[in-house]
């Protein structure tokens, strides 16, 4: 039957992010970011009535599991891992009869999930469109991509085919370069979807509505103004269950060169004509372009890398990095990386941007925080405004998303006593308390086809860019990263680091 | 009588009330930073609920106290005399009192009673508007039918920017709810209207519209020659409210371009019949149909039915109420065989979601004013 224009009961709908009829086909679907995120995350929107009624998800794994095993090791995951819980047992019921399971293992096996794709076009009227998901470890990317090229399972009729890619997307460059060419060889740029999750959460999306639907900011947001900028992603967990990626990883392309420079790109980018795919990205790119690269002889003066060793973790002893499975006992694999950043361009010229992460750091925490400069002279005495500190907007991404200004007010005594306070906007104490999570807001945007939270190929190329060549100047040097204890904020090198510049790191 | 322990203790003044707010927050500011906490006086929209009944003023004040967490607000409870004398001598008495809603103490959320015995048209807004926090938008949630043309209801109108209603409780909706639209839009200062019954539907709306999006079904909406709708009455029968039924089949006429055949004719049992014409001329059979159901509240929508015909084939799109009022189910059926099915989550909606929702809103509803429309036209 030929397709007939929009539907027209969904004009002036509440609910108008509801996708199109389509099929999701997850690789890697008996893996771990499977069971634990995407399930979970997809049952989570059909508890909130957000998936088309026609809609299916085909779960792709090498071993032989019937549709039924497959359901009953997905229903243990979501029962552990859903936002909501327990478990709504009718909306799972009606959920898994659309959760589907093909084992590949050879050519052969995308010839049978052509086949079965086929029929649920038929059977649901799902039209030919098609997600795929790459959750499968990196190294499968490139073999899964040509086989369903060749084997014609991508495109069927008019409808659309869409590929979600997770990171790591390379491990530099060269490699990030040879994967997006692989991925074209099936898709065009804009079907491809390279995800980093921590551009779903709400308030990473925040920085955007602060910064873009407010005046009153937006005009003290420069080097005038902005003394320098902090940015930490802060994780209390250590490598143990992911140790055998993350040795061959590292902080730096764990966490910095996707999470960091991404928010990094939010806080510094200019405004972009319009929020949509193409303008929002073109404007993240030119921040990045514009980053001072580090050059190797200026990598003792803009980085510092650590590794932790055994300390304690809210009150509990844990191992250093070296002790676990599957780490070499002399690994130099870095746990923690600060880095100082400079965005040569009109608006931030010779202001620093101090990003730092680690692992088995004091507690889970990731914020952005924006300092201001003092006042231009002083009308206080030293001694009434002992307690001032330097006016500071934080955005903290988690645990309690929200943001806080600080300002210096009077003490109600006679005379003049400032001190610092907090205003504090708590994002769950103002509007539902209950957000999204990032995944769900990803998978959505995904079938909708909206990619202005997903990473574009110039981008994923500058951010390599940036952080190649420092990652080649610590592999070529013979110095051990510094040593710091698990439940610290990093080695004393990066006190020394930011101290050199008169400032410190903030307690988030 | 006024109860102090639900609704605090009398002020004599506004500025006393203030007074007495403020050193509850005081009081509770030190509070929380022994705890090492920061407190906000989190306000983001003005409340005033209008009430005669006390039970009406008790269950507007649970309602918002349940959602302050979400919609910290300042709530100006005003309750009036159910009738009140001409010839009594009028009063206006205060109480406030600030209810601990957040276990860590951070947000904080007040709640003013204003009491009006006897004759209080006009002297109702020199009270209400002292007591509003500046620079915040005015919900004025009005708990029975309102009394157009009274002058404290024009005056709360002009101040509001939006006007909550639920017209569930009109004895006359088709006819009240056009009444409200037009004195919500006089003058330079827009109020948009929001009718809770409407509210109630958008998740029903939401289910039936994903039918068609997909496209060999959104094909059949030219066709659609049939449409029911089930709302619950009580086990007699007697408290027959059709009107969220209505706005439900006025949404899709509208949608869809239907227009009036007839007008409303009785059926069975308080139901109604009735027929429509679609665009290319060809008639559409309507029925609202009244079903006693366990758990529903009278007048809630319990089941949805659109019949196409085309081709020969007799597609029917269906969504049900499940059991325990927690689900419904979806189903296709051509030519009687079920081709799709499946069950989503459809709690019923109570009081505190419908205005939690509302609340996060500040626009009118274009849909609504459509939907409307159909209704007047058909009344």
């Amino acid at each position: 039957m030929a397709v007939t224009s929009a539907n027209p009961l969904r004009a002036g709908l509440r609910l108008a992010r509801v996708p199109e009829p389509s099929v999701m086909v997850i690789f890697g679907g008996t893996g771990d970011l499977s069971t634990r995120k995407l399930v979970p995350a997809l049952y989570d929107l059909a508890r909130q009535r957000l998936l088309p009624a026609a809609f299916a998800i085909v779960g792709i794994g090498r071993a032989a599991l019937t549709d039924s095993e497959y359901r009953a090791q997905l229903r243990e995951a979501v029962a552990e891992n859903s936002r909501s819980r327990p478990i709504d047992e009718e909306v799972w019921a009606s959920f898994a009869e659309r959760l589907l399971y093909v084992s590949v293992r050879s050519e052969e096996g995308y010839d049978d999930l052509r086949r079965r794709l086929a029929r649920i076009d038929t059977d649901l009227g799902t039209g030919g469109d098609r997600l795929f998901y790459l959750a499968t470890p990196p190294v499968a990317y490139a073999p899964i991509v040509r086989s369903l090229g060749r084997s014609e399972v991508v495109r069927s009729g008019t409808g659309w085919a869409r590929i979600v890619v997770e990171k790591p997307f390379g491990r530099d460059l060269e490699t990030a370069r040879a994967l997006t060419e692989t991925l074209h060889e099936v898709f065009k740029e804009e079907e491809i979807f390279r995800i980093d999750h921590y551009l779903g959460k709400e308030t990473v999306q925040n920085i955007l509505v602060l910064r873009f639907a407010n005046a009153i900011f937006e005009p003290v947001w420069s080097r005038q103004y902005v003394d320098h900028v902090q940015i930490t992603v802060a994780e209390a967990l250590g490598a143990d269950e992911r140790a055998e990626y993350y040795e061959g990883a590292g902080a730096m392309r764990d966490i910095v060169q996707n999470h960091l420079l991404q928010i990094l790109t939010l806080v510094a980018m200019e405004p972009p004509a319009a929020f949509e795919a193409g303008a929002v990205r073109d404007e993240k790119v030119k921040v990045l372009r514009a980053m001072r690269p580090i050059r190797p002889d200026e990598t003792a003066e803009r980085t510092v890398r650590g590794q932790y060793t055994a300390g304690f973790i809210e009150g509990d002893p844990v191992p250093g990095y070296r002790e676990g499975r599957e780490v070499a006992p002399e690994s130099r694999t870095e746990t923690f990386v600060a880095l100082k950043l400079f965005v040569d361009n009109w608006r931030w010229e010779g202001t620093p941007f101090y990003l730092r992460t680690g692992k088995r750091m004091p507690k889970r925490a990731t914020e952005v925080a924006i300092q201001f400069r003092a006042v231009p002279h002083q009308v206080f005495s030293a001694e009434a405004r002992d307690g001032l500190e330097p006016n500071t907007l934080v955005i903290r991404v988690q645990p309690e998303e929200g943001i806080s200004l600080k300002f210096g007010a009077k003490v109600p005594v006679q005379g003049i006593r400032i001190r610092s306070v907090a205003m504090d906007f708590v994002y769950g104490a103002s509007f539902l308390v209950d957000a999204p999570d990032a995944y769900e807001t990803l998978i959505l945007d995904a079938l909708r086809g909206d990619g202005t939270l997903f990473t574009r190929k110039d981008e994923v190329e500058e951010q390599w860019r940036l952080v190649d060549p420092v990652l080649r100047a610590w592999q070529e040097s013979d110095a051990e990263p510094p040593a710091y204890p698990a439940g610290t904020w990093g080695p004393t090198e990066a006190d020394l680091f930011i101290g050199r510049d008169g400032r410190r790191w903030r307690q988030p | 009588m006024i109860d102090t322990g639900v609704w605090g203790d009398p002020s004599p003044s506004v500025s006393a009330l203030e007074r007495d707010l403020a050193r509850v927050r005081r009081g509770r500011s030190a509070h929380a930073r022994e705890q090492v906490a920061t407190v906000a006086r989190a306000a983001v929209v003005n409340i005033v609920v209008v009430a005669r009944r006390e039970i009406h003023a008790l269950r507007a004040s649970r309602t918002i106290e349940e959602l302050a967490m979400r919609h910290p607000s300042r709530a100006i409870v005003v309750l009036g005399d159910a009738h009140p004398d001409e010839r009594a001598s009028s009063a206006v008495s205060l109480y406030g009192r600030v209810p601990e809603v957040d276990q860590f103490d951070q947000v904080h959320f007040e709640q003013i009673l204003v009491r009006a015995r006897g004759p209080a048209d006009r002297r109702l807004l020199s009270v209400v508007v002292p007591l509003l926090v500046p620079d915040l938008p005015l919900f004025l949630w009005w708990t029975e039918t309102p009394p157009i043309g009274t002058r404290h209801f024009e005056d709360l109108v002009a101040l509001a920017s939006r006007l909550v209603v639920d017209s569930a409780d009109f004895a006359r909706p088709e006819r009240t709810i056009p009444a409200l639209a037009s004195v919500c839009f006089v003058g330079a200062q827009h109020c948009a209207l929001t009718d809770l019954n409407w509210t109630r539907l958008t998740a029903w709306r939401e289910l039936l519209t994903q039918f068609f999006d997909v496209p060999a079904w959104r094909a059949l909406l030219r066709s659609v020659d049939g449409m029911r709708v089930s709302f619950a009455v009580d086990a007699d029968g007697r408290e027959i409210q059709p009107s969220q039924a209505l706005l439900l089949i006025g949404w899709i006429a509208a949608r869809l371009g239907w227009r009036p055949a007839e007008r409303m004719a009785p059926s069975e049992a308080g139901g109604l019949l009735f027929g429509m014409i679609r665009p290319d001329g060809q008639r559409v059979r309507v029925r609202v149909r009244p079903r006693f159901d366990r758990g529903l509240e009278e007048g809630d929508v319990s089941g949805v039915r659109i019949e196409a015909f085309a081709g020969g084939t007799r597609t029917e799109f269906r969504i049900t109420r499940l059991d325990e009022r927690r689900y419904a189910s979806g189903t296709v059926r051509v030519d009687g065989k079920i081709v799709s099915e499946r069950v989503v989550p459809l709690p019923a909606t109570d009081v505190v979601e419908l205005l939690g929702e509302e609340l996060t809103i500040l626009a009118s509803d274009r849909m609504y004013e459509e939907a409307l429309a159909v209704l007047v036209a058909l009344a």
